[in-house]
């Protein structure tokens, strides 16, 4: 294992790890805003920018570059929105900063605020995150009181509010245009783009939407400076990074390392291992919306970069750990469960598509598919991919499409034999929720 | 006007700057479907049926959403667009229920047009349909007091939402359940109460939304004509289509069949309120006056016109007659004219010459205007504002000369007639009232004062029996608005025509022409053989002012719908009478499909093994 020392979850562990107190005494609290405050907000553009630091929501864009896009000359205010509406399968390294170091995502928004020249940034938080919300609102109000958010923070005549909005629970509302609608208070459902947020985003202003994670590097670039940010990792894939370790390993949960880590050292060193020592058979690598990876690619470092390589995407940086065991037939259905429920019914491929693929899984995976059905399984999902509004939609076929093209010998089987080749007793301890 | 030039189909296309590709396409004649554009609401990109190709962009393109830029290279019909196309099209069909046979928008519906003609032949959907038939759930929905909605056959494009939203003011309609549950409906299923609902069924593009009025009462096919006219029931003046529906002489039942709004930017855009859209019944309905008639002690008498008429002379002789000895004077006269504002401006301008042939130049004192006005109730916001007077002609009247008070501003002032007639000073009242019943206002003072004998005479020139009309000695069969040509002038002052779509039921005759035999048997000149004669005279009388062109207004007939999509929404007719047709005819020769050959036009059928 590369020997690595955490930055961001390095505290995680001790019981008053969330504390204002704890964050100022370990973690030099509030020392890069105070820095940043001293320097021009285009500076500190420039900094994430040379920093490289990447988004790490899912689509891995750049930061400093959202940031320099969101539009300058305007007559109105501009808006930090902070997507913590973390709900990709797989996906719970959010989770862990709000709950355990939730300053640094505060002091994160008030550096990204300062930079756009924003003075509200809105945490959009998942709805079922309650408790998370109380700890974030109770720090927010002692941050207040310490001085590190409202009128003149520190003395630099900056203002800047934090906010925290509870979502009513629904995926889509992670995408960031319908995060946008659901603060708005509307149904969320993305919209149209362009125009992008950063043109027209909350409230028609100049928004930038950025991950949980991202904010919080934020911060540390800022104090550390970009070099050492960027130093740290492979070349454009730089900085800490969050995995969440799940499926068959023997310790799930979130590990933090640099992208020069590999998959095979995630799950054997960090995460304790393959669970009952059974073979590996393949990894979704970034939450459910990637495609699948396969032993082969075991020695990838999990960097944006490389695993776009290996034909996958690092998205969310979910890697959902599968054994022998499962069948991937039953995998794609019990994801297609998932996206049939989630997909908020806009548009109409993947209104109309995603039912349909469950549809279709459930009747191959019950063994009454058939041949034609594969095909039509295909067909399907090409249909969508690349035709709906926002991202949704490929995220719904890839784990068709993925599956397909990967474990095609499996569809055939359920299809040929009327049966799935796992046993009944591991599907009884797998249950699917039934349909409604 | 700054344009952009851009290429479709290898057709270049100049457009004015800031629309989109769909626009551009619609208005050189390509054919791109779409459901959620709508030219009058907000885009919203959802439908995902205007897939467009273009070049130097990664994926397809909704053209709905597209702002066109100078350059741009846009394909309709490239294999991978024509794929996706017919992919939308499967998903739009796999849950539509295709219960087209007993569906009042079969026929005339974008969803049916447009899946034959960029849909795949079949479909691979195996399942059963999604419906919304349950326990204690029907999908086939009151859906307020004048519509109905049936779920199974919506298709999600939000229309109406936006629709309620964005002109009405009043979100009452939206979308609960998401995902392939999402159904469109209201807060706590009341359905929509709004003075605009009937522009839900003109905007759904499929039979999801129809109004209650018009539900099973025709086909498309049955309305093989249409007149473009004008709305009267109010002083707005929405430019309308009168849709006639094709029936034998001997078959019961009305040929006007709906109205539809038309059209025009300055007006009405493309809406009209559900006053005019639901408020014709009245015009051939039961209580429609069809021959003159004559009171005989008790009881009007249907009477022949040229009896009438020499004793109408006589009467009205008489009362000009009886009251020369007494007081005669140009402050009481001995005959005055109620005159509703539902009059035309011909008819107002034949009966100003007659009571100025009459009585002189102060003539037009003895005429007094009537309209009535009322508040209705309508979000603040709204973009679609009805008008408060509920009468087509106030303000055709005041160009004219007639004393009108403040106008559509104001309310009649009826005190001078009314304390004239119930002093006994007038020895007979005229009245002339095209409108439907109530267009007068109260008129129970009048009824009165004939019937206990304070007034000697009253005369009822008419479209419906009302009940002044059953206490008159005369009663005079007129014509409702769309049995005329006419003129009126709205509340902007413009001068708009309405186009006789039918002609008057059984005797009737058109008012012009009532008042012009009239007064020729008065002893007047007046020279006019029909319609048009009037509105050129009319014309004549004033230059320099909208009137003087007013002989040139197109009267309209009714006219063979073209295509059936004609006898479709108005949204789909402007683009037929505007944008040049952007959709192809459902048989028959295409223009548009003019030196394509087969191959390329239609869509390869998807074999699936």
């Amino acid at each position: 294992m590369t020997p690595y020392a955490p930055i961001l979850t390095s505290h995680v562990g001790e019981p008053n790890s969330y504390s204002l107190d704890f964050y100022v005494t370990h973690q030099q609290g509030y020392e890069g805003l105070r820095k940043a405050l001293t320097q021009e907000p285009g500076d500190i553009i420039d900094q994430v920018k040379t920093s490289g630091l990447r988004g790490r929501g899912g689509a891995g864009f750049p930061t400093g570059l959202k940031w320099q896009f969101v539009l300058k000359d305007t007559p109105n205010p501009k808006y930090i929105c902070c997507n913590a509406d973390e709900s990709e399968p797989g996906t719970f390294k959010d989770h862990v900063l709000m709950e355990r170091n939730p300053h640094l995502l505060i002091e994160g928004c008030a550096i990204a605020a300062f930079a756009i020249g924003a003075r509200v940034a809105y945490i959009y938080i998942r709805g079922e995150f309650y408790h998370v919300q109380q700890i974030l609102e109770a720090e927010i109000e002692k941050a207040y009181a310490a001085g590190f958010l409202g009128k003149n923070i520190l003395g630099s005549g900056f203002d800047c509010d934090v906010y925290v909005h509870r979502g009513a629970g629904a995926y889509e509302a992670g995408e960031e245009t319908a995060l946008i609608e659901s603060l708005e208070g509307k149904r969320a459902q993305p919209r149209i783009k362009p125009p992008f947020p950063a043109v027209a985003g909350l409230y028609q202003c100049p928004t930038a939407v950025n991950n949980v994670e991202t904010l919080c590097n934020v911060p540390l670039i800022v104090l550390n400076g970009p070099e050492w940010f960027s130093g740290m990792g492979p070349e454009k894939n730089g900085g800490p990074k969050l995995y969440c370790v799940s499926g068959h390993v023997k310790k799930p949960g979130v590990y933090e390392a640099s992208m020069h880590t590999t998959l095979r050292e995630l799950i054997y060193d960090h995460a304790g291992g393959m669970l009952d020592d059974r073979p590996f058979k393949a990894i979704i690598p970034g939450g459910s919306s990637v495609p699948l990876l396969l032993p082969e690619h075991l020695d990838t470092p999990a960097s944006f970069d490389d695993i776009q390589k290996a034909g996958s995407m690092l998205g969310s940086a979910g890697l959902i750990v599968l054994n022998d065991s499962v069948c991937m037939v039953w995998l794609a259905m019990n994801l297609l469960h998932f996206y049939r429920h989630e997909s908020c019914g806009k548009c109409t491929p993947c209104r109309e598509g995603c039912d349909w693929l469950y549809k279709l899984l459930a009747r191959i995976e019950g063994g009454e598919g058939q041949p034609k059905d594969l095909d039509l399984l295909f067909g399907v999902s090409s249909n969508i991919v690349g035709k709906t509004l926002c991202a949704f939609g490929d995220a719904a076929a890839t784990p068709v499409l993925s599956t397909m093209t990967l474990f095609r010998a499996e569809y055939e089987a359920h299809v040929r034999e009327g049966r799935c080749t796992l046993t009944a007793d591991w599907r009884a301890a797998h249950p699917v929720m039934a349909a409604h | 006007m700054e344009t952009v030039t851009l290429t479709i189909d290898g057709q270049p296309i100049t457009v004015a700057k800031g629309r989109t590709v769909l626009q551009a396409a619609i208005e050189a004649g390509v054919s791109v479907p779409y459901y959620c554009y709508h030219p009058g609401i907000s885009i919203d990109g959802s439908c995902r049926v205007c897939v467009v190709k273009i070049e130097k962009m990664p994926k397809l393109q909704t053209s709905c959403s597209t702002l066109c830029a100078d350059g741009m290279v846009v394909s309709t019909r490239e294999p991978d667009v024509v794929d996706a196309r017919a992919g939308v099209f499967e998903f739009l069909l796999a849950n539509h229920p295709l219960d087209c046979p007993v569906c009042d928008k079969g026929g005339e519906c974008p969803l049916q047009d447009f899946s034959y003609t960029f849909g795949p032949a079949d479909s691979r959907m195996d399942f059963p349909r999604r419906v919304f038939d349950g326990e204690g759930v029907k999908a086939d929905v009151d859906f307020g007091p004048t519509l109905m909605l049936n779920r199974n056959r919506c298709i999600l494009c939000t229309r109406c939402v936006r629709f309620m939203k964005e002109i009405d003011d009043d979100a009452q309609i939206g979308i609960v359940d998401r995902g392939a549950g999402s159904e469109i409906a209201t807060f706590q299923e009341q359905g929509v109460h709004s003075l605009l609902s009937g522009n839900l069924m003109d905007v759904c593009p499929v039979g999801a939304i129809l109004t209650r009025d018009y539900r099973f009462k025709s086909r498309p096919w049955d309305n093989p004509t249409v007149v473009d006219t004008t709305c009267t029931l109010c002083s707005k003046g929405c430019n309308t289509s009168a849709w006639l529906k094709a029936k034998p002489e001997w078959a019961k039942g009305s040929r006007l069949i709906r109205m539809t709004p038309r059209y025009n930017p300055d007006v009405n855009g493309y809406w009209m309120c559900d006053i005019g859209r639901f408020n014709y019944h009245w015009v051939e309905g039961e209580s429609r006056l069809r021959r003159p008639m004559t009171r005989n002690g008790d009881v009007l008498e249907p009477t022949a016109w040229h009896d009438l008429q020499p004793r109408l002379r006589d009467r009205l002789r008489q009362a000009r007659g009886s009251s020369e000895s007494a007081a005669s004077s140009v402050q009481a006269p001995p005959v005055r004219f109620l005159v509703s504002a539902h009059a035309s401006t011909e008819e107002l301008f034949v009966l100003k010459q007659l009571v100025e042939g009459l009585m002189g130049s102060e003539g037009l004192n003895a005429v007094t205007l009537a309209w009535t006005t009322s508040d209705k109730a309508q979000p603040a916001g709204t973009k679609f504002k009805v008008s408060r007077t509920n009468a087509p002609n106030v303000n055709g009247a005041r160009d004219l000369g007639y004393q009108v008070g403040a106008g559509n501003e104001g309310t009649p002032d009826l005190s001078a007639l009314r304390s004239a007639i119930e002093s006994g000073q007038t020895a007979a009242v005229y009245v002339l009232d095209p409108g439907p019943d109530g267009s007068l206002g109260d008129t129970s003072w009048l009824i009165a004062a004939r019937q206990n004998g304070t007034l000697p005479l009253l005369i009822v020139q008419g479209a419906v029996m009302t009940d002044l009309a059953s206490a008159a000695d005369f009663v005079l069969a007129g014509s409702a608005f769309v049995e005329k040509d006419a003129l009126y002038t709205n509340d902007q002052g413009r001068v708009q025509a309405a186009s006789r779509a039918i002609a008057p039921p059984g005797e009737a005759r058109d008012d012009w022409s009532i008042l012009v035999a009239l007064g020729q048997s008065l002893g007047l000149a007046l020279a006019y053989e029909s319609a048009i004669d009037v509105r050129r005279a009319l014309a004549a009388t004033m230059p320099d002012t909208p009137y003087a062109s007013a002989d040139l207004l197109v009267v309209t007939r009714p006219v063979a719908a073209r295509n059936w999509l004609q006898a479709s929404n108005p949204s789909e007719r402007w683009k037929w009478d505007f944008l040049y047709q952007d959709l192809p005819p459902v048989k028959g020769h295409s223009v548009q499909m003019e030196g394509i050959s087969p191959r390329a036009a239609y869509i390869p059928l998807k074999l699936t093994e």
